[in-house]
């Protein structure tokens, strides 16, 4: 893994416009990214993130202003991975191990990486047929294995299932502590409680830093069961709060697992429960990594 | 080299999706109808599958061009360092194209007439055909991504250029090159051939510039 310089990637009074009469997306974006401490972007949609990390990675370059100390090799995923085209899975990330100058052991590094994720297709499947959970995957293996110096991830853990998220928090830690600048936009609590992150939020084209979530240290995960909305049954939901809803075994019948800090865990439940939602499970779960997770995710890392 | 890695990706992606057969098998029947049946000496009637490629090789340069769907095109920039390095894919790959299907053209008829073809007149043949399949990648690239994102529009524009330059007899280097093919190999022909092929590149590759600047710019 190609280790960057300690002065990282600066970006200076990056400005973005898209023709000469439309405003600009972008208004003078003035970022020090550095090797320890990730980067995430939160912001609406259209709030300008995604031009902004496409300008990072390389893909578009600012009307005014520039980028510096940007690495050769860069691992970047779209918002949302494209997966049109026939050719298996195998062949797009040898190809893109090439495209990238690395090796077959960048090939391999993928493939390791994809089974860590839960990819549940195989080499063999063209890649559009993959879901969009499984393309994410694979445009996360391709990004992360190439050995780059900097890597530019637009919502990454959206479309990941549970247990992928964790593996792919524990893997950026490892590769911001082995020296690796680590850019993301992201609208889950799993950005935030990167290792050492700093938070900016995108509005009107410009950044703001803004504190990162406290860091729980244990989640409460609730599954309900119920009818009808299930959003109903969770109106409000406490920042970091993660959901996931499956159909129950009848017709308008739903299936709900929810991980929220365990310090709001008895209020979800409560209200939960004064909705008409039925608790199948509550347990304790310790958070995926503890806050130190500099040594930590280096051992995950091997 | 990155450009190399794209060109081959590119390959892979269109070996699959097969977009590009359509134009190699337009080429291929015109070759069949051309020298089927009796075409007289050579190099005269290569003037009409070297005029013919010209299209051909602009289909062929919008179909490469337009491979990628834009998002992917962004994973590919970031992955080879730079916009310049994808176009130079393209490039590469069209340019290949066009060397494949020159080849193709200036063959077809040593196997399938009894015509003499010396060395001179094959290398006339070829030339002819290359300077006008670069000089249609040149407008391939220019009617494409992401200069003219609709692949309608991008053949139509594609459609009129070569229509409105490819019938000019005057205008190189396709007409220049076409004109001495049909007057068979006269004097001085092998200047203009040669001509031809350096203008062709030259367009193909400022092409292929200006691809890459508007990319970097409208990205």
């Amino acid at each position: 893994m190609t280790v960057m310089e300690v002065e990282g990637v600066r970006l200076e009074g990056v400005r973005k416009r898209y023709g000469r009469r439309s405003s600009e997306v972008l208004v003078g974006i003035d970022l020090h990214l550095r090797p320890g401490r990730p980067v995430v972007l939160r912001g609406g949609n259209g709030s300008g993130k995604s031009t902004l990390l496409r300008i990072a990675a390389g893909a578009s370059s600012p009307t005014a202003g520039r980028v510096v100390g940007r690495p050769r090799t860069v691992g970047y995923v779209p918002d949302r991975f494209p997966a049109q085209q026939r050719m298996p899975v195998g062949v797009y990330l040898r190809h893109l191990a090439a495209i990238h100058g690395a090796g077959p052991d960048a090939v391999r590094e993928a493939t390791e990486l994809l089974a860590v994720l839960g990819f549940t297709a195989g080499a063999a499947t063209p890649m559009l047929q993959l879901s969009k959970g499984n393309a994410q995957k694979v445009g996360l293996a391709q990004a992360l294995t190439c050995g780059a110096g900097l890597v530019v991830l637009d919502e990454p853990w959206s479309g990941l299932d549970a247990d992928a998220s964790p593996a792919l928090a524990a893997r950026l830690d490892a590769m911001s502590a082995a020296g690796t600048v680590v850019l993301v936009a992201d609208h889950t609590a799993h950005g935030p409680r990167l290792a050492g992150a700093q938070v900016y939020r995108v509005e009107t084209g410009a950044l703001r830093p803004e504190e990162p979530a406290p860091v729980a240290d244990e989640i409460t995960v609730i599954e309900l069961a119920g009818d009808g909305d299930p959003r109903a049954a969770v109106r409000t939901l406490p920042p970091g709060a993660e959901t996931r809803v499956v159909p129950g075994p009848g017709p308008a019948s739903w299936r709900l697992r929810l991980r929220v800090p365990a310090s709001e865990g008895d209020a979800v439940l409560a209200a939960a429960i004064a909705r008409g939602a039925t608790v199948l499970a509550v347990r304790r779960e310790p958070v995926d990594r503890p806050v130190a997770a500099g040594r930590h995710a280096q051992e995950a890392h091997r | 080299m990155s450009a190399v890695a794209v060109s081959r990706f590119l390959l892979s992606d269109l070996y699959r999706s097969q977009r590009a057969i359509v134009p190699v098998v337009g080429q291929a029947v015109l070759l069949a109808v051309l020298f089927g049946g009796d075409p007289g000496p050579l190099p005269a009637p290569w003037a009409a599958s070297a005029l013919a490629l010209y299209p051909i090789a602009a289909w062929l340069g919008i179909v490469v061009a337009n491979t990628e769907d834009p998002v992917q095109r962004h994973v590919t920039v970031v992955s080879a360092g730079g916009v310049r390095r994808v176009v130079g894919g393209v490039l590469l790959l069209a340019v290949a194209g066009d060397v494949v299907l020159s080849a193709l053209s200036v063959v077809w008829p040593m196997v399938t007439t009894h015509y003499p073809h010396p060395l001179s007149v094959l290398a006339l043949g070829f030339g002819a055909h290359l300077a006008c399949a670069l000089t249609g990648t040149a407008v391939g690239l220019l009617c494409a991504r992401p200069l003219i994102g609709n692949v309608g529009w991008s053949l139509l524009a594609a459609g009129t250029v070569v229509v409105v330059t490819g019938t000019q007899s005057r205008v190189p280097p396709v007409g220049t090159v076409v004109r001495a093919i049909t007057q068979g190999g006269l004097p001085g022909s092998g200047t203009v051939v040669v001509t031809g092929v350096a203008l062709g590149a030259l367009l193909a590759v400022g092409a292929a510039a200006v691809s890459a600047r508007v990319g970097a710019r409208t990205d």
